[in-house]
């Protein structure tokens, strides 16, 4: 199983969920990956870019396909694609590893220039997941049903994330997301990493950890399409568009 | 050499872990000293050396997020080597109480210690394998000895 790797040009994505009913950007997302591959980076899926726990057969079929032809063209380019498993994923490691196309991982060590980047879905810093599972699960499947009727409901969980993390006195994480993460964030990178990226939370943003390290998280593209790029160890969130990218 | 060994997080009770820096060259610890940290790479470099009858041989070196002092945390063991810094060398230091706290807050660090300890297996067997294959007068004592020191079947 590779866990160290390296790489000068890298873009990072995360939470795709393709094959949820909620997902509607699936051609964004493989016209992205094409356009990394074209630009010469490689590409590294930050977990739960399928989706298992909420999926639509219909939808899987639709969207899994074109998402390994999207992957495969990145290797066909001669970069590499990385597949870090994340929750909704978590069986899928070494199915995903076994197709050929991808190095699936747990997390993945990167080292850029002088730099030493950690890439992980984050899912094992959510209090709620750690502290209960098999409820975790339970309401994620139940979740499934209002997103099959009403797939822009999930719009609203994430405003009141936002607005319950804002009510907060004291802010030093990514706005939305439990303190927890930023936390983990900066006991991983007193090991000598310089930037953390996580994902799960679906909440995009970055925040500064002691020492000049940083912890970074592109969210989801269910809401907004935003990448962390990695170009010889500088580390940056930017938003992507078909036409033009933007720095975030 | 300059001594610039520093704690720059408080030890207290509920302290898990400290940062120390180290100039090059310095000697982080030595052969047969006692002591029960861990210590993780934050910056620089560190080269683990050990006297031989033949001289002082460098075993390894380890760069930014390798550990190492593993035997004193785990086994209780005086230092088997020395480890000295190569260039300004800063370490983030375990002390004994706090391994199984920096797991819990930490848990990748345990999948990659287990990681990094069975490569390090590997390349010893491998390393072992190849002296073996040079001189094979001395292959068949060695394979002696192991097999005396295979642990009974439980």
């Amino acid at each position: 199983m590779i866990t160290s790797i390296e790489s000068s040009r890298m873009v990072v994505i995360s939470d795709l969920h393709l094959g949820n009913p909620f997902s509607s950007q699936s051609r964004k997302i493989f016209a992205f990956i094409r356009w990394a591959a074209a630009e010469g980076y490689d590409v590294c899926v930050n977990g739960d870019g399928l989706e298992i726990a909420q999926s639509s057969f219909a939808k899987m079929t639709m969207e899994v396909p074109e998402f390994l032809r999207a992957l495969a063209d990145v290797r066909k380019a001669g970069r590499e694609a990385y597949y870090v498993v994340g929750n909704h994923d978590i069986a899928l490691e070494h199915f995903l590893d076994d197709w050929g196309m991808m190095k699936a991982s747990p997390f993945l060590n990167v080292a850029s220039g002088e730099k030493r980047i950690r890439i992980e879905h984050g899912h094992l810093y959510d209090p709620f997941f750690v502290k209960h599972p098999h409820l975790y699960e339970f309401l994620t499947r139940l979740g499934a049903i209002p997103l099959r009727f009403f797939p822009k409901s999930y719009r609203l969980w994430i405003r009141f994330e936002r607005w319950k993390s804002g009510r907060r006195a004291k802010r030093t994480g990514i706005t939305g997301e439990p303190r927890a993460f930023a936390v983990a964030a900066a006991e991983i990178a007193r090991r000598g990493f310089d930037a953390v990226v996580f994902g799960h939370t679906h909440h995009a943003g970055q925040v500064n950890l002691e020492d000049g390290a940083r912890y970074l998280n592109p969210g989801s593209w269910l809401l907004t399409p935003h990448y962390v790029e990695i170009v010889d160890g500088e580390v940056s969130l930017k938003t992507w568009s078909v036409s033009r990218k933007t720095t975030a | 050499m300059t001594t610039t060994d520093r704690d720059t997080t408080s030890s207290d009770v509920f302290s898990h872990e400290t940062v120390r820096s180290y100039a090059d060259g310095e000697t982080i610890f030595s052969e047969g000293d006692s002591g029960r940290d861990l210590f993780i790479v934050q910056r620089g470099a560190v080269e683990i050396r050990k006297h031989t009858a033949n001289g002082e041989i460098a075993l390894a070196r380890f760069g930014r997020g390798h550990f190492f002092g593993e035997l004193a945390l785990l086994h209780s063991l005086p230092r088997s080597a020395t480890a000295v810094a190569v260039g300004t060398t800063r370490l983030l230091v375990l002390q004994p109480g706090g391994f199984l706290l920096k797991i819990r807050r930490d848990p990748t660090f345990a999948f990659e210690m287990i990681q990094q300890l069975s490569h390090r297996v590997k390349v010893s067997n491998d390393r072992l394998v190849n002296l073996l294959e040079k001189s094979p007068a001395a292959a068949s004592e060695v394979v002696a000895i192991l097999k005396e020191s295979e642990e009974p079947a439980r």
